[in-house]
């Protein structure tokens, strides 16, 4: 059978579309996992032993059950107790509940990486815990979080694609699609690789230049 | 919990477990010798054929498991080869799990001092020879936690298969809760079931952690005597 790549001028609307749909998710799952992962880590530290028991029964279970399941768990679930979504934001935070989970040992690294005289310090100069966390204790640990970070977030990218399981329109279920009605998926799956390829390699540029910004700023301290 | 419906569907899910851990062992059965055999390749690095590994690494490192899966179960019979879904998920999930478990390997590789090449190279030892003897029995022992972590992802990835048609244990779970509407049970057993899995897989690795720790512990206290002495 030959290849024929002309069909992508008629299918590339739908790949677009379905490219925008999988970078409005990967925004998404960072959006609401970023600051879930710092809460999970900040957490995890706290005094309470019953509170970092269950969040570490949670964090086994959501790190330790296939994505996938977690997904559809979420998409059957919440309709049950009364909260109706539609798709896309379903898979929002079924993404965002584990990847909150993966980032939190992300942060809690990050937070370790950090003296806990850090905390005293401030602590007698009258800041509040807040103040302190926020303008003190998180920029000290970018340095140590970043890496990680960049390489879960190429995680969240690829695994946007699991979305088109609960038909969210995202770039494999659109490329899906196309081709069952053209019958090219060769061709047109190449294209939705390479669309992929091209994102993920956008993160790659980032985490380089966040990896040289972080070795420069270590050096300087 | 409703019993009645769990003895109709309990056997389906049985058979979607059993699925899985069939998909689970042939994918690593796969995997694991391809695996080593690229990090060995891009370990020698010869260009010629370290950059064509590394070409195929990186690449479905880059790609969603499930968009390899497509290309195995709906590309392909473009080509005239139709797969079974199960042969389809196999083929899918080996070609991505071996990419990501030869860095694993490799990474495992690299960690052996570089000065072990260079003292066995300078007792006159063949590559291959320094290979199997001398670096291979120093990196197992730091490979083995990356891997079973690769192993434990790997497992969780075979539900992916659900999505062309195997029905493995999320698929046989799914399909159950939207026949029945049941929306938590069947899902909350498969999850419990997958649980399982990577927890027999976390006991090996202990059980293989303890055994290298026994098999390194003369050679130690001699080293430290020798030391003494």
């Amino acid at each position: 059978m030959t290849l024929d790549f002309s069909i992508l001028g008629t299918v590339w609307p739908a790949l677009l579309r379905g490219t925008l749909v999988t970078v409005e998710l990967t925004a998404a799952v960072l959006a609401v996992a970023t600051p879930g992962g710092i809460l999970v880590a900040l957490l995890r530290g706290a005094p309470s032993r019953t509170l970092r028991t269950v969040l570490a029964t949670l964090s086994w279970i959501c790190r330790g059950v296939p994505p996938l399941l977690l997904l559809f768990f979420v998409f059957f679930g919440l309709p049950v107790i009364g909260i109706k979504l539609p798709p896309l934001p379903s898979a929002v935070i079924a993404m965002s509940l584990y990847m909150s989970f993966y980032f939190g040992e992300v942060f809690r690294a990050g937070l370790n990486s950090v003296p806990a005289g850090q905390w005293k310090a401030a602590e007698a100069l009258g800041l509040s815990p807040a103040r302190t966390l926020i303008r003190i204790i998180l920029p000290q640990t970018i340095p140590a979080a970043l890496p990680p970070y960049i390489s879960h977030a190429t995680e969240i990218l690829k695994g946007t694609a699991l979305a088109a399981a609960v038909s969210v329109p995202e770039l494999t279920s659109a490329a899906k699609q196309v081709f069952v009605v053209t019958f090219r998926p060769f061709e047109i799956l190449i294209a939705a690789a390479a669309i992929y390829a091209i994102l993920d390699s956008l993160l790659l540029v980032l985490q380089i230049y966040g990896e040289r910004w972080a070795a420069r700023r270590s050096a300087a301290r | 919990m409703n019993f009645a419906l769990l003895a109709e569907y309990g056997p389906a899910l049985g058979q979607g477990l059993l699925n899985t851990i069939f998909l689970s062992v042939v994918t690593l059965a796969i995997a694991t010798p391809i695996g080593a055999a690229i990090a060995l390749i891009r370990e020698t690095r010869i260009p010629w054929i370290a950059i064509p590994a590394a070409i195929y690494v990186n690449i479905f490192r880059l790609l969603p498991a499930l968009l390899v899966l497509f290309f195995s179960f709906y590309a392909l019979p473009q080509f005239g080869l139709r797969l079974s879904p199960m042969t389809a998920a196999i083929l899918g999930l080996s070609i991505v799990g071996a990419a990501y478990m030869s860095e694993d390997i490799r990474g495992g590789l690299a960690a052996v001092d570089q000065g072990q090449y260079r003292a066995a190279k300078a007792l006159g030892l063949s590559y291959p020879h320094i290979i199997r003897r001398i670096i291979i029995p120093q990196a197992i022992p730091l490979i083995i936690p990356p891997y079973v972590t690769r192993a434990i992802i790997m497992v969780k990835a075979t539900s992916l298969a659900s999505l062309v048609a195997v029905g493995d244990l999320t698929g046989e779970a799914v399909r159950a809760t939207s026949i029945t509407y049941e929306p938590f049970m069947f899902l909350i057993m498969a999850g419990a079931l997958y649980l399982l899995l990577s927890g027999a897989l976390a006991l090996f690795q202990m059980w293989a952690e303890e055994r290298m720790a026994r098999a390194r512990r003369p050679r130690t206290s001699l080293t430290v005597k020798a030391a003494q002495v």
